[in-house]
């Protein structure tokens, strides 16, 4: 069995069909077996309808109205002999034979009511809410409202968040709509074409300046409004011309002129950070940096082009950034524009630190100050004319011809200083103000006796200044006061004025003032005398301001004074220079003399107390903390008590 | 004693070929406001100023048919500013794409014998009027906005009556002969007063 190969076996069925024919060329022809419904109606057939659960009494009834029913329903199958062995159609034929029942009690009823005799047909209301079909009805209904309303609601939603995204992007719109009208409240704002440009310039404002100082303002729409708005988010932005960037000042200082000519042009430029306004806005900041750069590049083009075009005694050096000129001799005035671009941040980040900052800030402000009046000027209403028809044009200059002025008058009517000369001008005044003031200051720590004191005055004007210097000794402020100075600083030079009304004008050399006040002082000691003698009792014999006897003094001239003793026994005589410093000597009367000849001539006693001979007074070595102190000594010294 | 040599080579150079460009228009009594006001923000930034001129119309008619007109002006608001003498020529025939009417003009301050004198010259005195009105300025540019008013008794300034019942706008620029974009920024200027006043050029030949 299992070494065996396996057999293979082949089964047929046998042939169960009936062969109806077989033809000629021996093909057998099978009778068709049943189909489904052949075989249930070959079942069916052998169902006796006439054996049913009542059929006893029925049998001939059914029959007659099986044979009836047959001649009607012809399509319904015949009776059939009731067969035991199909138990299972028992249920079948048991409905079947009820539902015949039920047809012809049906046909029955029919055919009475057609004779309408004994029966007749009424119409019954039918309920409606039982019927099926609209509650099918309804749920379709409902369904397509929900739907419907759905739909609505759907569009509304997707309304809804358009008009959300809208008003986000309005809001966006508005804000930019609010910071523009503020903007607008500040600067100059034109519509051209779909920019909006502004004007920084000051032409406006009566500058002739060529620049055309256009800035433009863009929407800055780079900002997720979902995201939080950071701090200084703004939605607007202005973009200013590049060379308009960064921040400028204009440095003005004066120096001791260089050996050499050096590396001209290359101002430090250090950055002065600019302050940034709380609350500002970070176009306002940056239109008002620029703007000062445009007059800063203003101020200078102005300066320069006089600078070049203005003949002066020593000609202005212009170099790059920077204008040379010299005020006095050994000094030099430069003024710069210093422009430091956004860019350039650690670039020289103020290298002269080491250097003090000579920056005179005044003028800075007064070039500031000056080249806005000059555009106030030509906008003053004196520069239209009268009639009107005239052409525009210095007003001066039209009444030239109708006045017949010849040249001389013509020249006096330009206007006189321009920009620099007259930012020359204030240097020079600054310059020789500071230098006067040190001078003074300088005297005045070195010599104690007698004490200068300056009283500045308050009210300046950009060209003049004045002082009242005071030479007083300590402690006799209110005899001592004769010499009072009153100094006038002007550009150039010093006019002095004196209490006894002289006027000296001084250059401006400070060695001419120095010498000045040491004069002064040396007269004040005297003339301190002088008073003293007054309030102590003692005669002036004589007093002099300049003496011409004696030692030549190199700086002004030595004053003197003699002075005699109330009893007239003693005179003292002061000789003071500034240079030489002072001399005392005092007079002694004959008697107190010791080493005098006797002579026979004098007879009398009483000429004994003449004044005789002279000694001098070891001044240095005398008490007291000055000089009017020690004369006070010395006469109180000389005055003998009665 | 020889009279100085004149030189009979006619006058060039300096203010002698200076061309106006104008552009004239109206507006009536009522919008004159409203036209100041704009023109107090169009132009520079000055507190507006009024004029008040006489101004007399001379000619001289010599054996040509056209006579030699020259106007002179003086202030009534500024009696002693000096009269101003001017000679207008014809406009010229330029390309009819420029904006702006442009003529010689010749612009000259005199003292106050000039009536006087252009009487002896031979000038007589056409007719005469008062302008009354303000004078802006833009630049280069002048507005002046003018009422025009006849003098009813000749050299009574005093009585005078209006000539219309409206303000005369004129935009005027003096510039030297041959620089034409003054005439663009004149159109632009223009444009900008367009909806209350219309300036436009007026041939004056047109008129007569």
């Amino acid at each position: 069995m299992s070494g065996s190969p396996a057999v293979r076996v082949s089964i047929e069925s046998s042939c169960e069909r009936q062969v109806q024919e077989v033809s000629l060329d021996g093909v057998e022809t099978y009778v068709p077996p049943l189909s489904m419904s052949q075989n249930l109606a070959k079942l069916a057939q052998r169902i006796d309808f006439g054996q049913g659960s009542d059929s006893d009494e029925e049998d001939l009834n059914g029959e007659s109205r099986e044979s009836e029913w047959s001649k009607q329903n012809p399509d319904e199958e015949g009776p059939v002999k009731f067969q035991p062995c199909l138990w299972p159609w028992d249920s079948v034929r048991n409905n079947l034979r009820s539902a015949l029942t039920e047809m012809c009690v049906l046909h029955d009823v029919l055919s009475i009511v057609k004779e309408k005799k004994y029966m007749a047909l009424d119409p019954v209301s039918q309920d409606p809410t039982v019927a099926k079909a609209p509650q099918v009805f309804q749920l379709i209904s409902k369904k397509k409202s929900l739907a419907t309303a759905a739909q609505v609601l759907l569009k509304g939603a997707e309304k809804l968040s358009k008009s959300v995204a809208e008003s986000q992007e309005q809001r966006r719109q508005r804000d930019f709509n609010a910071e523009l009208l503020h903007l607008r409240s500040q600067w100059k704002l034109r519509k051209v074409g779909d920019k909006i440009l502004g004007d920084l310039s000051y032409r406006s404002a009566g500058s002739l300046f060529t620049h055309h100082g256009t800035f433009e303002v863009i929407k800055n729409t780079d900002i997720d409004l979902d995201k939080k708005i950071p701090d200084d988010y703004c939605p607007l932005n202005v973009q200013i011309p590049s060379d308009l960037e960064g921040s400028a000042y204009i440095k003005v200082s004066i120096q001791k002129q260089a050996p050499d000519i050096g590396d001209l042009g290359t101002v430090n430029l250090f950055r002065r950070q600019p302050k940034a306004r709380p609350g500002a806005q970070a176009w306002h900041s940056k239109l008002e940096a620029a703007q000062n750069v445009l007059l800063c590049k203003e101020i200078f083009a102005q300066l320069s082009r006089e600078a070049v075009q203005i003949k002066s005694h020593i000609p202005h050096i212009v170099v790059k950034n920077q204008i040379i000129s010299q005020p006095f001799p050994g000094l030099q005035l430069s003024i710069s524009l210093c422009h430091s671009s956004v860019e350039k941040k650690n670039q020289r980040t103020s290298p002269d630190k080491t250097k003090p900052d000579d920056h005179l800030y005044v003028l800075e402000h007064n070039l500031h100050q000056l080249i806005r009046e000059f555009h106030k000027q030509t906008l003053s209403s004196s520069v239209m004319p009268h009639p009107a028809s005239v052409p525009f044009g210095p007003k001066r200059l039209r009444l030239a011809g109708p006045m017949a002025y010849d040249k001389a008058e013509i020249s006096s009517l330009q206007p006189s200083d321009g920009l620099l000369e007259k930012i020359i001008k204030q240097a020079k005044h600054i310059f020789l103000r500071s230098r006067t003031a040190r001078t003074i200051d300088c005297l005045a720590s070195r010599i104690e006796d007698p004490q200068i004191q300056a009283h500045w005055s308050n009210i300046n004007d950009v060209y003049e200044s004045s002082v009242k210097v005071l030479i007083t000794s300590q402690g006799y402020e209110q005899i001592c006061k004769s010499i009072q100075l009153q100094l006038n600083i002007g550009v150039e030079q010093i006019r002095v004025v004196h209490r006894d009304g002289r006027v000296i004008t001084l250059s401006h050399q400070e060695q001419e003032l120095q010498d000045f006040l040491l004069s002064q002082m040396s007269q004040h000691q005297v003339h301190a005398v002088q008073q003293l003698a007054k309030v102590m009792g003692w005669h002036v014999l004589s007093f002099s301001n300049h003496v011409g006897l004696g030692a030549i003094e190199s700086i002004g001239n030595a004053s003197a004074i003699t002075v005699a003793s109330p009893n007239g026994e003693y005179a003292i005589s002061v000789r003071n220079g500034p240079e030489s410093g002072c001399k005392v000597l005092v007079q002694f009367p004959r008697c107190q003399a010791k080493d005098l000849p006797k002579s026979d001539v004098l007879q009398d006693g009483k000429w004994s107390h003449l004044r005789g001979p002279y000694k001098e007074v070891h001044w240095s070595r005398m008490e007291g903390r000055n000089f009017v102190y020690k004369m006070e000594l010395l006469m109180a010294a000389l005055t003998p008590c009665p | 004693m020889e009279a100085p040599p004149v030189t009979v080579m006619p006058v060039t150079g300096g203010t002698i070929n200076m061309m106006e460009y104008l552009l004239q228009g109206s507006v009536l009594d009522q919008s004159l406001d409203s036209l100041l006001h704009r023109l107090r923000g169009l132009c520079d930034n000055m507190e507006p100023e009024s004029f008040a001129d006489h101004e007399l119309v001379y000619l001289l008619k010599g054996q040509q048919g056209n006579p030699f007109i020259l106007r002179a002006r003086r202030s009534l608001a500024h009696p002693t500013a000096p009269w101003h003498l001017r000679y207008l020529g014809q406009p010229e025939v330029g390309d009819k794409s420029r904006h702006a009417l442009v003529r010689n003009c010749v612009d000259v301050s005199a003292s106050h014998s000039l009536p006087d004198f252009l009487n002896e010259m031979g000038f007589r005195m056409d007719h005469e009027f008062v302008a009354k009105g303000h004078i802006f300025r833009k630049g280069v540019l002048k507005v002046v906005v003018s009422k025009l008013s006849r003098v009813l008794v000749p050299g009574n300034t005093d009585n005078t009556e209006p000539l219309s019942l409206s303000y005369l706008v004129e935009l005027s620029v003096l510039a030297p002969a041959g620089q034409d974009t003054v005439s663009e920024d004149m159109r632009s200027f223009a444009e900008q007063l367009k909806p209350l006043v219309h300036l436009e050029k007026i041939d004056p030949k047109r008129l007569m």
